[in-house]
């Protein structure tokens, strides 16, 4: 079982999904752009990305497109809060330097 | 949010454009499928984010698996949001907690369904080798035995004797002698068989009389063997018997060279064993046959032996 932070159970999919996103913070994705850079299945993934919304770490959005236009649907976007992204960055801090015994 | 997922009719518009093959169909139905299982207030929602991440795999795989997988995620979401609702101590996601409120899907875990499927699928399995994929057996009863109640007993009649053969008795006479094929010729003293013997054979002869033979051998003035001891021999003091057969006419000579029937085993002592043969020729007694002399070959031993000094 993973570390629980608040609501929120740090397994290593988890963690895998937050790496993702802590290549560049301020960017948006989508969940097909967090598969491609996690390789996780979608069966993992959007729990995931779900439970961390509740918790507060991501915000999502639709994306503001016309899809006739773009000539694909519009996806949902998800990006770190400042909160979310300082607890992702203290957990893998402290993996940087040891977990306390 | 609500206002996103509030819009149902925006999934199938979205993804109108997109290519209708039938992989692409199967993934949406599983991902409809999928989202129609979701808390209801993310159903609108979770089916028009899977379908636009849906849009953007290629590969009849990948969009099936991710069909696959949006199913198992709605299971793991309706769990966690189930149990979330119940704690109701989340405040950031509250707008998610407050925007579902279905069923509890948690009654059973993740790891218990595994489990009821695992045992499921061994008993099928075990029920499958026990019953060898057989069918409904069809049990070809008999009748029961039935019971025959005889009134009376039947009286065995006697098995009805085979009829006596009736012999008949034939004289057949004397049975005739065989036939000799006797002729009788017109003379009644001569009597021919027809059985003769056929003139080729030849007639055995008479048998001979018995000849009474005596054998000869070396008669008066027959030479002594001291005179035809080998030297030689003499000097390295070697003896023995040599066997030489000679063939004698009726006056007591040779008539063909003699010749050595069984060698001493020393080369000097059958060479004058043949010399002194030689030398007796006209000395022989011949062979007499009931007393008259006949030719005759006959063997006979000469021993060549020291003398004491």
């Amino acid at each position: 079982m993973g570390k629980r932070d608040g609501d929120v159970r740090i397994s290593l999919q988890t963690l895998r999904a937050l790496e993702a996103f802590l290549e560049n913070p301020s960017d948006e994705l989508s969940g097909a752009d967090v598969q491609k850079r996690s390789g996780l299945a979608s069966g993992t993934l959007y729990p995931i990305l779900l439970r961390l919304e509740s918790a507060g770490w991501f915000v999502s959005r639709w994306e503001t497109i016309d899809p006739v236009t773009a000539g694909r649907p519009r996806r949902r976007l998800y990006r770190l809060t400042p909160s979310g992204l300082a607890r992702a960055s203290e957990i893998f801090a402290s993996f940087s330097r040891g977990v306390p015994a | 949010m609500r206002g996103h997922s509030l819009r149902t009719d925006e999934p199938a518009r979205n993804v109108r454009h997109a290519a209708a093959t039938w992989d692409l169909g199967v993934a949406r139905r599983l991902v409809s499928h999928a989202a129609h299982k979701a808390p209801p207030g993310l159903r609108d929602r979770l089916e028009e984010e899977w379908l636009a991440d849906l849009a953007a795999r290629r590969g009849t795989f990948s969009r099936i698996r991710f069909g696959l997988g949006c199913c198992w995620a709605t299971r793991v979401i309706a769990r966690d949001f189930g149990v979330a609702a119940a704690a109701g101590n989340s405040a950031s996601g509250q707008s998610l907690l407050v925007a579902h409120g279905g069923p509890d899907f948690s009654r059973f875990s993740r790891r218990t369904v595994s489990l009821i499927a695992i045992v499921c699928l061994h008993v099928g399995i075990f029920y499958i080798y026990l019953t060898g994929f057989a069918g409904p057996r069809v049990v070809d009863r008999a009748d029961p035995l039935k019971g025959i109640v005889i009134d009376r007993p039947h009286r065995l009649h006697p098995p009805t004797p085979f009829p006596q053969p009736k012999f008949t008795h034939t004289f057949l006479g004397a049975v005739p002698p065989p036939d000799p094929r006797l002729e009788f010729p017109a003379d009644p003293t001569t009597i021919t068989v027809a059985r003769a013997i056929p003139p080729d054979v030849p007639l055995k002869p008479a048998p001979p009389t018995p000849v009474r033979r005596v054998i000869g051998g070396p008669g008066a003035g027959f030479p002594d063997t001291e005179d035809y001891y080998p030297p030689a021999a003499r000097r390295l003091g070697e003896a023995g018997i040599a066997v030489v057969n000679v063939c004698v006419d009726p006056q007591g000579r040779l008539t063909s060279a003699p010749a050595l029937g069984e060698s001493s085993g020393i080369r000097m002592i059958d060479e004058g064993a043949l010399r002194l043969a030689r030398a007796g020729s006209g000395h022989y007694r011949p062979t007499t046959e009931n007393g008259r002399p006949v030719s005759a070959c006959y063997a006979f031993r000469i021993r060549f032996q020291l003398q004491d000094p």
